[in-house]
């Protein structure tokens, strides 16, 4: 998008997908001992979801930041 | 209890109500954020013609990516097996590349602000008006469908009340595109498709370590249901009676592949209206070719998980779990639909969190494609129907707040159709088989128009006309006897699907036939009037494009060549 000072689209994927990765991480943590009742919860895909959204997210967020030109 | 209503698959635990409010508050946040954005009614309708060709090109094929359509894919998949990647391989990259490459120039440079306008530049108002007010109907007619299907299942998996979701699902969307226009819904667009890929991903990663791999997934699907058929794209398609499907390789490539494709993906204003917000035009060339390359790997998060189901799905003493039709299912409580294949699996894998994701994916798919329906309806109401024939000198800031009204009364009748359907489930089917009327034909009109000089006004007037007649003629033909589905699709062994396939390939030979001769004994339009709509009188601009890398063509060669080679392995 081309005026200056625009939130770019792409922050927006970014920062909402680090929000979803931090609570996924939170909560894939909390499961380690506790597991849900799902099929193969023993892999803690919840915790390894989270982490990669976390990283897909992080780096979009501070790479679209805005202000960053 | 307002809220909550009936029996219901599963429930929300705190942590995946956190995941859905964080997108409501953000996809809120964007519609005031675009606010500020759309003054203009190019900003308000076209988003300014500013969008990337990595923005357009996901937004065009995420407008496509409804929760509606997921889910019903992902059914087709238990019901047909591995045919029903066929809607989203043959019957979307060919047309998505000829889009990009032989079409998107004309739209582009004729700057023309729809799909209606364009016929208004090459074929005048008469086959504006007809084109105009069937799209404008059947959008919001669609909607209304999208809405209450989505109501249904936030009913069937959470428990939810209709009158609940129906409200608050509408008048989230209606906030953020009569705020923010073409933009806001872009913006959602792209977020949407990102969160589905989020969201939806683990049912066929896990599904697939499950299943042991591809390799013993084919296997025990072919014990499970007793034939190999259900894994094989075109081996079966030799005869109606051969696949689970109950068509032919003929109405798959041209039914299909041909007319209902292109006609869907090449004159859809809906889809088409993203890549018109491209910034330059190798940008609205490269946006099919980006949107056909994420297009290709959608079956893996929709048919897969379909796949999976015939595989993995047990019921609580441990038997095989039978999905069933819909009807049957109803007022069955230990029955599920095809249709609930994709929520069954999503709660098999799926604890706090991952499942909250995985609603919301659903949730923003069906916001999704009710925000799609409803800017376009806005644009084709504001500029082919009020600007072109009730107000047509009226200011530009008189139109963006015309499009703003027609965004919140559109999704008013939206509402109002919601309702309709709710109380007569039938009018689904129909509003569902309205749209495929419009589509094959005006795909023979506007391909006539690009390609054929000598179309004349005349002609392409009369040839849409003939061709949306006769496709509603054989639609009501079958519905008063069944039989005549045989002559339509050529043979007693043709199954409802078969229909669909060769309504649209005939309506569209009479399109082309009628608009043909029309042509022929009508007065021609002058060449000077054809400049930048017709093939053959418009130089096409340099797309600006300096190495191989850029070129378009490059990589539509690319994407064009895995499609084949998808196609041999899973041949």
């Amino acid at each position: 998008m081309a005026e200056q000072q625009e939130i770019s689209i792409w922050f927006f994927c970014g920062i909402l997908m680090l929000a979803y990765g931090v609570v996924l991480v939170a909560t894939g943590l909390t499961e380690i001992h506790h597991p849900p009742p799902t099929v193969l919860a023993e892999l803690q895909p919840t915790l390894w979801w989270g982490v990669l959204l976390s990283l897909f997210g992080g780096f979009y967020t501070i790479r679209f930041r805005p202000g960053k030109g | 209890m307002f809220l909550f209503s009936g029996q219901q698959l599963t429930k929300l635990s705190p942590v995946d109500v956190l995941i859905l409010v964080l997108y409501f508050a953000l996809v809120v946040f964007i519609g005031f954020y675009a606010k500020g954005k759309a003054n203009t009614s190019e900003d308000f309708f076209l988003a300014g013609r500013e969008m990337t060709a990595w923005i357009a090109g996901l937004s065009f094929v995420s407008a496509n990516l409804g929760s509606l359509e997921l889910m019903g894919w992902a059914g087709s998949a238990y019901q047909y097996g591995i045919l029903a990647a066929h809607w989203y391989w043959i019957g979307a990259i060919p047309a998505m590349l000829f889009l990009g490459i032989v079409m998107m120039p004309f739209y582009y440079i004729s700057k023309t602000h729809s799909v209606p306008g364009y016929l208004h530049l090459r074929f005048g108002e008469g086959a504006r008006a007809l084109s105009a007010v069937s799209f404008a109907l059947m959008t919001i007619l669609m909607s209304g469908v999208n809405m209450y299907a989505m109501a249904v299942v936030m009913q069937t998996i959470l428990g939810w009340n209709i009158t609940f979701s129906i409200w608050v699902g509408a008048g989230t969307v209606a906030l953020y595109v009569m705020l923010g226009g073409l933009r806001s819904a872009i913006i959602n667009e792209v977020l949407q498709f990102v969160l589905i890929w989020a969201g939806a991903a683990m049912i066929p990663i896990l599904g697939l370590i499950e299943a042991g791999g591809w390799t013993k997934l084919k296997a025990q699907i072919a014990v499970n249901v007793g034939s190999s058929d259900y894994t094989h794209m075109w081996t079966t398609l030799g005869h109606f009676s051969s696949n689970p499907m109950g068509v032919h390789w003929t109405g798959i490539v041209f039914g299909l592949g041909f007319v209902i494709s292109f006609g869907y993906w090449t004159t859809d204003f809906l889809v088409v209206q993203r890549v018109l917000s491209a910034n330059n035009l190798r940008a609205a060339k490269m946006a099919p070719v980006i949107g056909a390359a994420f297009k290709m790997a959608v079956p893996f998060i929709v048919i897969v998980p379909g796949l999976l189901a015939l595989a993995v799905l047990k019921n609580a003493d441990g038997s095989t779990m039978h999905l069933v039709a819909s009807n049957i299912a109803k007022g069955n409580p230990g029955l599920h639909s095809y249709d609930e294949v994709l929520p069954l699996m999503l709660i098999r894998y799926c604890g706090p969190g991952l499942l909250g994701l995985g609603i919301t994916a659903l949730v923003a798919g069906f916001m999704s494609g009710m925000a799609g329906n409803v800017s376009a309806f806005s644009t084709v109401w504001t500029y082919d129907i009020y600007g072109a024939f009730i107000n047509k000198r009226a200011s530009d800031s008189h139109y963006v707040a015309m499009g703003r009204w027609s965004t919140v009364i559109g999704m008013l009748v939206s509402i109002m159709t919601a309702y309709l359907v709710m109380n007569a489930n039938s009018i689904m089917d129909y509003v569902q088989a309205l749209f495929s009327f419009f589509i094959a034909p005006l795909f023979g009109t506007v391909i006539l128009g690009m390609m054929w000089k000598r179309a004349s006004h005349a002609g392409g007037f009369w040839g849409l006309l003939a061709g949306t007649a006769s496709s509603i003629g054989m639609f009501l033909w079958v519905q008063t006897d069944s039989s005549a589905l045989r002559y339509i699709a050529m043979s007693p062994d043709a199954k409802p699907m078969a229909e669909n396939l060769y309504r649209a390939l005939w309506s569209w030979v009479i399109c082309v036939v009628v608009t043909v001769v029309v042509s022929l004994v009508t007065k021609p339009v002058p060449r000077a009037e054809l400049a930048g709509l017709v093939y053959g009188v418009t130089p096409i601009p340099d797309d600006g494009a300096t190495s191989i890398w850029q070129k378009p063509i490059f990589w539509a060669c690319v994407v064009i060549t895995i499609f084949f080679v998808l196609n041999l392995i899973f041949w």
